[in-house]
């Protein structure tokens, strides 16, 4: 695409209208936009021409469209989070992710749809409708980043930001067969980004392919002043390394046995051992590993998830912004009618157990014991990355399941997130590449590296495109 | 509350909670929840399998070491901007209701 702009056979004007033409034809059925942005996007392509037709300022990125999810925040753009609450709020700043691609001349389309502020894992828990699977429309595309995958596998944006507190970018990209980075925590500033878990969030790019994703990182990542958790390493060449990538000799990759286990899908299961045999065609070298804690990751992950969730929503008040119910008898009404109107059940589920699981008396056995298992997993990790260099593990135990199919089960919902919280957990980075499709929907495989490994997850995955094809397989709307 | 013991759900605990996290539920919500609850605070109870006496909490994410900005007057947003998002504003504050009412 990047050279049909700079060889100016097409321009960014041209691309952009077929974008938002087919969004407008197709999306109905999808439902992946909350916000498509129009005359914006239009006024942002045309910028980029005129850098094209002046050569100056270049990127691979330069008239490039995208979207991204509806969490990150977007100047006088809504931006919803999918709430209710958040119906009519438009910020007056864009987040750093966006701000950055916004000076590569990148355009934007609009904002995905997504689970109400990230809690969910099938994009059924939106304020607004469901996101459907482009795979196959009686299926979730997952979550909580559901939209952004959904438009990148129907062809409705080339790349799209997600965001991933709890595998919310892996699974979605597993579920829909494209490709997506979670990205070690502070690798990518969340300034702006409208936050679920403070310490588990973080921004990544969603693409057809490995090579595009790292085209997106190297715009995204690095320090930001803006926010203090953001790593102050500097970042790598990352699409430059994988051109020159021929193989994969000398990697070690673990198979922790805990992830294949009961539960897991026949399918799945034979689609990620046949992956691992052509990573070691490719040179590495597959050893067992084991991550003893890992059936605690669940209970862990969604302990400090209702905490932190519960705190960071207490901002929704109908005080400054969003929506506010103000035919009442006074402020405490104000709080009390606006958030019963605002947020979702699900949102609502969480804001309580988390209410909970903070109180006086509840705090040590709940809150504390949490924090605690944590360390013990983040120590698994660290143990498992003295024996290799890089783990491989199934993204979600199945492919995508019915819509309607866990919703009324919130337990059985939290379960399907069973192989990737534990990432979130660490803070580790994670790629997940589609490697097999099952009935129809495709299958994700999980790749996971040590801090700041982005540059490697990456030439796995990138390797493992050069000889397979499953990044390349479509759903059946792409040709509509 | 030791760990071992198990939490009972009832009407009376969600409704305390609902409060402290300024929800107002309702009838049905509060009977959905009961049992959800219950449900997932068992699961959530093979925690007390492991033993974490001698092991330290982790809450920080970031490798970072505490970091300070240097102390520079930057551009702020102009309070109009700021407030056009607010629900009621006058001159340059955000209205709310009042907060005593007679009993």
């Amino acid at each position: 695409m990047h050279e049909l702009l700079a060889s100016r056979k097409v321009s960014a004007e041209e691309l952009t209208r077929s974008y938002l033409e087919r969004i407008q034809r197709l999306d109905p059925q999808i439902k992946s936009y909350v916000t498509t942005t129009g005359e914006l996007a239009l006024e942002q392509a045309r910028d980029a021409d005129q850098r094209i037709k002046a050569g100056e300022g270049l990127t691979p990125l330069t008239g490039i469209p995208y979207a991204a999810k509806d969490s990150l925040s977007t100047r006088g753009v809504r931006t919803t989070c999918s709430s209710k609450i958040l119906e009519n709020y438009k910020p007056f700043y864009d987040c750093t992710a966006i701000r950055k691609l916004k000076s590569t001349g990148a355009v934007l389309l609009g904002k995905n749809n997504m689970d109400e502020f990230g809690m969910g894992s099938s994009t059924e828990n939106s304020g607004f409708f469901t996101t459907r699977n482009p795979w196959n429309l009686d299926h979730v595309p997952g979550g909580s980043s559901g939209g952004s995958a959904a438009a990148v596998a129907a062809g409705l944006a080339p790349f799209t930001l997600g965001e991933d507190t709890g595998g919310s970018v892996r699974m979605p990209a597993s579920f829909c067969g494209v490709t997506g980075l979670k990205t070690t925590y502070g690798r990518v500033s969340r300034y702006g980004l409208l936050p679920l878990v403070s310490s588990f969030d973080t921004i990544g790019p969603m693409a057809r392919s490995a090579y595009d994703v790292a085209l997106v990182l190297e715009a995204i990542a690095g320090h930001d002043p803006k926010d203090s958790t953001s790593r102050v390493e500097s970042i790598q060449p990352y699409s430059e390394i994988l051109k020159k990538t021929e193989n994969l000799r000398g990697l070690r990759i673990g198979i922790p046995k805990e992830y294949f286990v009961e539960g897991l899908d026949a399918e799945v299961d034979a689609s990620l051992r046949t992956a691992i045999k052509q990573i070691e065609g490719l040179g590495a070298q597959a050893v067992e590993v084991s991550l003893p804690h890992t059936q605690y990751a669940i209970p862990v992950y969604y302990l400090i998830l209702f905490a932190e969730a519960s705190s960071n929503l207490a901002k929704y008040d109908g005080i400054r912004f969003g929506l506010s119910e103000r035919n009442v008898e006074g402020l405490l009404d104000v709080y009390l009618k606006t958030r019963e109107k605002g947020f979702g059940a699900e949102t609502k589920r969480r804001i309580m157990l988390g209410t909970f699981a903070l109180s006086a008396g509840y705090y040590d056995a709940y809150y504390l014991k949490a924090q605690k298992v944590r360390t013990l997993i983040r120590q698994d990790f660290e143990k498992a990355f003295e024996a290799c260099d890089a783990l491989i593990t199934p993204v979600a135990p199945t492919t995508a399941f019915r819509i309607g199919e866990k919703i009324t089960n919130p337990l059985d919902m939290y379960l399907s997130d069973v192989f990737v919280v534990a990432v979130n957990l660490a803070g580790i980075p994670a790629l997940s590449v589609p490697c097999g499709i099952s009935n129809g929907l495709p299958i994700g495989m999980q790749i996971m590296g040590p801090h700041l490994s982005e540059e490697m997850l990456l030439r796995i995955g990138y390797m493992y495109q050069s000889q397979t094809d499953w990044h390349t397989k479509h759903p059946p709307c792409w040709n509509d | 509350m030791s760990q071992k013991e198990e939490v009972k759900v009832d009407e009376k605990l969600v409704k305390e909670i609902a409060s402290l996290a300024r929800l107002d539920l309702t009838e049905e919500e509060t009977k959905t929840f009961i049992p959800q609850f219950q449900d997932i605070l068992k699961y959530f109870s093979i925690l007390n399998e492991l033993d974490t006496e001698n092991v330290s909490p982790a809450y920080l994410s970031s490798a970072n070491k505490s970091v300070t900005r240097e102390d520079k007057v930057e551009e702020s947003v102009p309070t109009q901007e700021f407030l056009s998002n607010a629900p009621q504003a006058k001159n340059d504050y955000v209205v709310i209701p009042r907060v005593h009412i007679e009993q």
